[in-house]
């Protein structure tokens, strides 16, 4: 009986083994198989590598080209030029006072990784005025600190550029009341992880379409119930009015640390999504506003991307149109 | 917890694992207590409260049955317990599923010879997750016995088990005790092929779900949603698109059930054989949610007197089990009215003596293209059960009867673009490559990926696989559409 039952534990055994050593050997065939499929179709994004500069001033490293691809099946695809000053834009930045100058300063949504390079929102605004010039300077992540840090630290630029204009969001741009550079995200976008997430294409597509989301979810669920903080509650009792305090307060001491040339310096918004108190509070102290939230509005045709809240090149001409509208006012 | 979610993606391994080790101990009630549990944790995950409901219903049956046969034995008939079986599923179905149904069309009735009431006993209740199937399946246990058809099984262990089996408990395929019961009894153990078999079948079936039904539903989504808005044509191509859809997701569904059941030595009824290369209605039900139509056919149709009585009385006996069929889908005038033009379709076929003529035959049966005539068959019956589809996703039937009329009343042809920019055609090919797919392998619903060539198996895994990461989509609702029933 004991032979019999030895017999067959070792039959059951060598079947499940068999079952997973292939499976294994299929799995890791398949995962290259997909490797190469991904990479044969350019399914994956390039990512073009990030610094400090001398400045203080969190950019992309200088002369460096790719492509951004976002959405599943290339739905979005765009060539990207990261120029001498590190930002990615058709044109290299020479401000002088004998030319007509425009700086549009933005985070993601400036940067514009999302559309050719050839075609972004700078592009847009040079085809519909004359002879101004326009210097993008965008980068993902930046919030207002970062912006007016950039005005600051290159204060002999942008002192000879004629008009500037910021993009902000209300309110995740104005979070902080000082400018402390991000290094830890830099340090993060150059750890071994994100090195082997960069390599490994079929990894960094995954990670974009989102198939991911549900580990990663499961993970930070985990994490929020460890960290749930009194910070947390507190955000949640504050009402809008005290956060708004907050927000402005935040907003006073960067102006204060960074004087800004209200002569020449828009703040360009989407209305729809910005706090009344906050819009009063420009009018009041003679912050200009551009608007193209009413544009966005009116607009028949989608303004953002598919599965990407980045502006689509539709959103990208009525917010063209909008700054223009407003330099020809 | 859905068969297409990270959590299953664990679950799954875990309890395959734990199964197997278990079962090397030769224990069969161990093996039959932890595929029990792992199916409550399976259901509790929904709403724990729904537990009671199906232990309820499984002790019933479970007694209920016993009772049967107890009385059989001494030469009775049993026909009283019988009856407390079917009353109190039916009471079950009858209260969490239908009560609000009735209790509107009571007010309506009445509002219509002037006497207008306002209700106030309509409830709200939620509907328990496959309620609808797993009564329907106690149900066949307590008939099956009274019929002869089986013995009842004394351990109630293996009656639960049979009951709340999770690969096929939230949507089917409805299971005969006959079937599944039988190999709750045994001892079950590893093989390899079956195993492999259904990885195979989990694969496709997550294929079926995430790229067709996920793909495409979007689309229809917005197509049902704003049908003033558009034009006949694409009103016409948002129903075709939900006729792939619904056939996607549930057919994923039963494929990823039968695939996981067998991964636990367990072989489950087919519930889909390539409904869409029907070349008749009868044929359609005879590979359209097959068993839920067997069922149906069992224990209704032929009690009834099925086709061996009268045309007439036929006649009578189809119209009543498809206007049931309809009703069980869903407490909506809508799921009537689908059953009833099914109905309609099915009766010219059957006095026509043509409802059995493609039993045991597929299309292009000993060739490797269809014939004309059966190309003309296939789009005439898809036309008929995607026109169907139009009840059975409309809200109401006002709905149902406006998107028909803006549909006819004038045709008119203009591209259709969806609000969020997707792109059409990448669809239209995924669903060509989809057809010519199941049509090259319409002779085996259960061997997906049957070629002879390993190198030709590989590639279609990682196709299959390919075309999951091509169109994922993270923003989906992935709940599959017959929870809802």
């Amino acid at each position: 009986m004991m032979t019999v039952w030895t017999v067959h534990s070792s039959i059951f055994s060598f079947d499940m083994v068999k079952l997973f050593v292939k499976s294994l050997v299929y799995i890791f065939l398949i995962l290259l198989a997909l490797e190469l499929l991904v990479r044969v179709f350019h399914l994956y994004p390039e990512d073009s590598p990030r610094y400090i500069d001398n400045h203080g001033v969190e950019k992309r490293v200088p002369h460096f080209r790719g492509y951004s691809v976002t959405g599943n099946r290339r739905q979005n695809f765009s060539e990207y030029r990261i120029n001498n000053q590190g930002f990615n834009s058709y044109r290299e930045f020479t401000p002088s006072h004998s030319k007509n100058e425009l700086a549009l300063i933005g985070d993601s949504f400036i940067q514009g990784f999302h559309q050719n390079y050839y075609n972004s929102i700078g592009k847009k605004i040079e085809n519909r005025t004359d002879e101004i010039e326009v210097y993008e300077y965008g980068y993902a992540g930046w919030d207002l600190a970062d912006q007016l840090h950039l005005i600051h630290a290159y204060s002999d630029d942008f002192e000879k550029i004629d008009k500037i204009i910021i993009y902000v969001k209300y309110p995740m741009d104005f979070q902080r009341p000082d400018y402390v550079p991000n290094i830890n995200r830099i340090r993060t976008l150059n750890s071994t992880t994100f090195k082997i997430r960069d390599n490994i294409k079929l990894l960094y597509y995954a990670s974009q379409i989102g198939i991911l989301d549900p580990v990663k979810n499961i993970i930070i669920a985990q994490q929020d119930t460890k960290n749930n903080t009194n910070q947390s509650k507190k955000a949640d009792q504050a009402t809008n009015r005290e956060l708004d305090n907050i927000y402005i307060e935040n907003f006073e001491k960067l102006l204060k640390k960074y004087p800004l040339d209200k002569t020449k310096t828009s703040l360009l918004l989407d209305k729809r999504h910005t706090s009344p108190t906050f819009i009063s509070y420009c009018e009041e102290n003679g912050i200009d506003i551009i608007d193209f939230g009413f544009r966005f509005e009116q607009s028949k045709r989608p303004v953002t991307l598919i599965y990407d809240k980045h502006w689509s090149n539709h959103g990208r001409s009525l917010v063209a149109q909008s700054i223009v509208s407003h330099l020809k006012l | 917890m859905l068969f297409n979610s990270v959590e299953y993606l664990l679950f799954l391994p875990t309890i395959f694992v734990l199964y197997w080790v278990v079962a090397k101990f030769g224990n069969l009630k161990i093996q039959n207590a932890l595929i029990l549990a792992a199916s409550y944790i399976f259901y509790g995950l929904w709403d724990w409260r729904f537990l009671f409901l199906i232990l309820a219903s499984t002790l019933v049956d479970y007694m209920m049955g016993l009772a049967i046969y107890k009385k059989k034995q001494e030469q009775k008939s049993g026909r009283f317990f019988l009856w407390c079986s079917i009353l109190f599923n039916i009471s079950l179905l009858g209260f969490f599923k239908y009560y609000n149904f009735f209790v509107d069309a009571f007010v309506d009735m009445v509002g219509l010879f002037g006497y207008p009431i306002k209700s106030t006993w309509t409830l709200s209740i939620i509907l328990p997750v496959g309620i609808s199937f797993y009564t329907f399946q106690t149900m066949s246990y307590s008939l099956d016995i009274y019929y002869k058809r089986i013995n009842p099984t004394k351990s109630f262990l293996n009656f639960a088990t049979f009951v709340a089996f999770f690969p096929q408990l939230v949507a089917g395929p409805i299971e005969r005790a006959s079937n599944l019961l039988g190999q709750m009894t045994k001892k079950r153990t590893f093989k390899y092929n079956q195993t492999v078999e259904g990885l195979k079948l989990i694969l496709w079936g997550l294929f079926k779900k995430m790229v067709i039904a996920d793909g495409i539903a979007p689309m229809v989504d917005d197509i049902f949603a704003n049908y003033g808005t558009f034009s006949a044509s694409t009103l016409a191509l948002g129903v075709t698109l939900f006729s792939f859809q619904v056939y996607g997701d549930f057919s994923g569904y039963s494929d990823i059930a039968i695939g996981t059941a067998k991964l636990f030595g367990i072989e489950l009824m087919s519930n889909f054989k390539f409904p869409n290369f029907s070349r008749n209605v009868a044929e359609y039900w005879q590979r359209w949610h097959v068993s839920l139509s067997t069922w149906f056919r069992h224990y209704l149709y032929i009690p009834l007197g099925g086709s061996r009585v009268s045309k007439l009385k036929s006649v009578r006996n189809i119209c009543i089990i498809f206007l049931v069929s309809g009703f069980w889908h869903g407490a909506n005038w809508t799921f009537i009215f689908w059953g009833g033009f099914h109905a309609l379709a099915y009766i010219p076929v059957f006095l026509m003596g043509r409802n059995t003529i493609y039993k045991n035959s597929v299309v292009a049966q000993n060739s490797l293209l269809p014939s004309f005539k059966e190309v003309g068959q296939l789009f005439a019956t898809f036309a008929i059960v995607t026109f169907s589809r139009i009840f059975f996703r409309s809200e109401s039937l006002t709905d149902a009867f406006v998107f028909i009329k803006r549909l006819f009343a004038q045709f008119t042809w203009e591209p259709y673009h969806h609000p969020m920019g997707y792109r059409l055609v990448d669809y239209f090919v995924l669903l060509a490559f989809f057809v010519v797919y199941e049509f090259l392998i319409r002779r085996d619903e259960r061997s997906p990926f049957k070629f002879k060539s390993r190198v030709v198996r590989f590639c279609a895994y990682t196709l299959v696989i390919f075309c999951i990461l091509l169109f994922y989509d993270d923003g989906m609702d992935r709940s599959f559409i017959y929870f809802q029933f």
